[in-house]
């Protein structure tokens, strides 16, 4: 997997790059700020990058913004919004278009070294990887709560995991059960939640998504 | 490069300059000035007070009526407005220098719209000035036309006293012809036509001191009355002051949360990120030399973390200060890179806020000695004396220091000016420096 780093910080952006070539990936480039961030991917062409959001010269959300461009004029690069803090704006705006090969997570999660990875592997390969944290926060703001209400505590964290964007393996493992309760789980969810059945694990975040929105 | 503004008063008086001043003073722009404000006094007079009389009697008759009570609201607006043209005009010809009055507030709704009008004090003051300036008018135009008339007539009596007609005195028969005191002084000697011609000089000569002293009246009246009073300068420079502590502790507060983004935020990061690394290694079973580098970074940034903790920390608020302002100075000048002399005389023990005030000002001053200064030697002098403290920072480096535009210095001073605290800023190029910081030894009350 080839990976490009845009994190204004340079312990950082050195830990980063230091962990992915241990794992056996490549980082052809680490910068640190949003104009280097776009040559750079229009000069590697990775399969995925990982962008701070605070940078400068502003410190505001200038990473936000190169991200969103980067979806726009390289579709087929995954972008891995990585920040010190969860707004919901922020992830609002970014899902805004599709789900795909996208995420947005916490920069603590780097901790869970291989979670981490995972997430950026997922989103290399056009998955979807949100932060536990959006993900509460949109159950949170969410006004379908007489139906989310009605979901069993276990209904519950399944459709949070998918929300994430893991795969039903990935719930399993992350859950602790089996690849056949998952399924029982998310058909569960679906039904009560009156959600359209679908195929593909990006369909289904997004219909978890906008639901979760609405 | 410095650009020396004109003033336009000088443009035209280079030849009138190198005279005595007393000879030139009639030919000044400025005592022209003077006197067209001196003409002018008596015309505004009259409308001013003609104007305030009618409409305080009007709407005084009406006040039983619906009607006066917000007519009387409306004209002191009027009068308000008239009150802050006349305090622009004579800022403008006679050097009055009156800043303005408070701006009218008014209250919400029509009611509170007129109870603000008839409460506003400086309406009633622009009135009372109004009143005033009818006698102060009639006697500054009195005085410009009869130094003038008396003192030009006398200058150029010899030209138009053989145009006079033939008057005949007590003694009968004698043609006289000049101006006469009864019929018994005649001045047409040439005696008296000197005395004439010197008295209209003196009196040409003097009229700019008398116009400027008549004015001097009229320049109280308008400071007193239509510029702004103790208690709104006062509440001006509170507004001010409090908008500077608002702005600065927002500032405060950005600059804490970009230090611990960037700094122990960050770390902290990094340490779960190795620890993270290091506990997969070791799991995996892999080489416990890696697992053991690892673990060297993460306890390195950990300790860095605490580090940067610890400063930022005392940033917010020093712990030592706990202990009393002289034992924080101390460990203050113990920190700093050149050798500070600190000498405390601290009688009374200052409010907790100014402490931390003065601790931070020394601090600041400290920094730029130590950076900007070129000296070898600081001295820190704290000491209390009739309810201020007063803080000086000295060094034997270069001087030069100046409050500019975005310095520290001026930054520090808006600080302490939101407790009534003052600088100053002794530091002539080449120096020595020293820099004095009072502040009240008790925040919110003023000494």
């Amino acid at each position: 997997m080839r990976v490009v780093i845009a994190e204004d910080n340079a312990i950082l952006r050195d830990g980063l790059a230091g962990l992915l070539v241990d794992r056996g990936h490549d980082v052809p480039a680490a910068v640190a700020d949003g104009d280097a961030l776009r040559d750079a991917v229009a000069f590697h062409l990775p399969d995925v990058c990982v962008v701070d959001i605070r940078m400068p010269p502003s410190y505001t959300d200038e990473g936000l913004r190169a991200a969103i461009a980067l979806r726009r004029t390289h579709p087929e690069v995954g972008v891995l919004v990585f920040s010190q803090y969860v707004e919901t704006r922020y992830a609002a705006e970014l899902l805004a278009g599709s789900v795909k090969g996208v995420g947005y997570l916490l920069k603590d999660r780097v901790a869970d070294v291989r979670e981490f990875v995972d997430a950026l592997v997922r989103v290399a390969g056009g998955g979807t990887a949100l932060d536990p944290e959006v993900v509460a926060q949109l159950l949170g703001a969410s006004r379908q709560t007489d139906r989310l209400a009605a979901l069993t505590p276990r209904e519950r964290e399944v459709l949070e995991r998918m929300a994430e964007g893991l795969s039903n393996a990935g719930i399993a493992a992350a859950l602790v059960i089996s690849d056949r309760a998952v399924e029982k789980h998310i058909a569960n969810v679906f039904t009560k939640l009156d959600l359209p059945q679908s195929e593909t694990d990006n369909r289904r975040v997004l219909a978890v998504l906008r639901y979760l929105q609405s | 490069m410095t650009v020396w503004q004109a003033d336009p008063t000088m443009t035209t008086e280079s030849w009138v300059d190198r005279l005595p001043r007393a000879a030139t003073e009639p030919f000044r722009r400025r005592t022209w000035a003077h006197v067209l404000y001196a003409l002018v006094g008596l015309p505004i007079g009259v409308a001013g007070f003609t104007l305030t009389v009618t409409t305080i009697s009007v709407s005084a008759g009406l006040i039983v009526t619906f009607v006066g009570l917000p007519l009387m609201a409306l004209t002191g607006l009027i009068e308000r407005g008239f009150g802050d043209g006349l305090r622009r005009f004579a800022n403008r010809l006679i050097d009055a220098d009156v800043p303005p009055a408070q701006r009218f507030r008014a209250n919400p709704g029509l009611l509170g719209w007129i109870g603000s009008c008839l409460k506003d004090g400086t309406a009633w003051r622009a009135r009372l000035y109004l009143l005033l300036k009818l006698p102060v008018g009639i006697a500054q135009f009195v005085a410009t036309t009869v130094f003038l008339s008396y003192g030009l007539g006398g200058l150029t009596y010899a030209i138009w006293r053989p145009f006079l007609p033939c008057q005949t005195g007590h003694d009968g028969g004698t043609c006289h012809r000049g101006a006469s005191i009864t019929d018994r002084y005649f001045l047409d000697t040439p005696l008296r036509i000197g005395l004439v011609f010197v008295t209209g000089l003196l009196l040409v000569m003097t009229f700019p001191w008398v116009i400027r002293a008549f004015n001097a009246v009229d320049r109280g009246l308008v400071r007193s009355l239509l510029g702004p009073t103790g208690d709104a300068n006062r509440v001006e420079e509170l507004e001010r002051t409090r908008a500077a502590a608002v702005d600065d502790s927002a500032a405060t507060l950005r600059r804490i949360e970009r230090d611990l983004h960037d700094g122990a935020q960050a770390r902290l990061v990094a340490l779960a990120m190795n620890v993270g690394l290091a506990k997969e290694k070791l799991a995996e079973g892999g080489d416990p030399a890696e697992a053991s580098r690892l673990l060297d970074t993460a306890h390195t940034t950990a300790k860095q973390a605490i580090v940067e903790l610890r400063d930022l920390a005392r940033g917010i608020h020093p712990p030592v200060l706990d202990a009393g302002l002289d034992a924080a100075l101390a460990t203050l000048a113990a920190h700093s890179s050149i050798p500070v002399s600190v000498h405390s005389g601290i009688t009374d023990r200052p409010d907790p806020a100014i402490e931390t005030m003065a601790y931070f000002c020394a601090a600041e001053l400290i920094t730029n000695a130590v950076k900007h200064s070129g000296g070898t030697r600081i001295g820190l002098d704290v000491r209390s004396a009739s309810g201020r403290l007063r803080l000086q920072v000295t060094d034997d480096g270069n001087g030069g220091a100046r409050m500019g535009a975005g310095s520290g210095l001026r930054g520090l001073a808006e600080r302490i000016a939101t407790v009534d605290g003052t600088v100053r800023i002794d530091s002539p190029d080449g120096g020595p420096t020293a820099i004095t910081v009072e502040l009240p030894l008790r925040a919110g009350r003023t000494a």
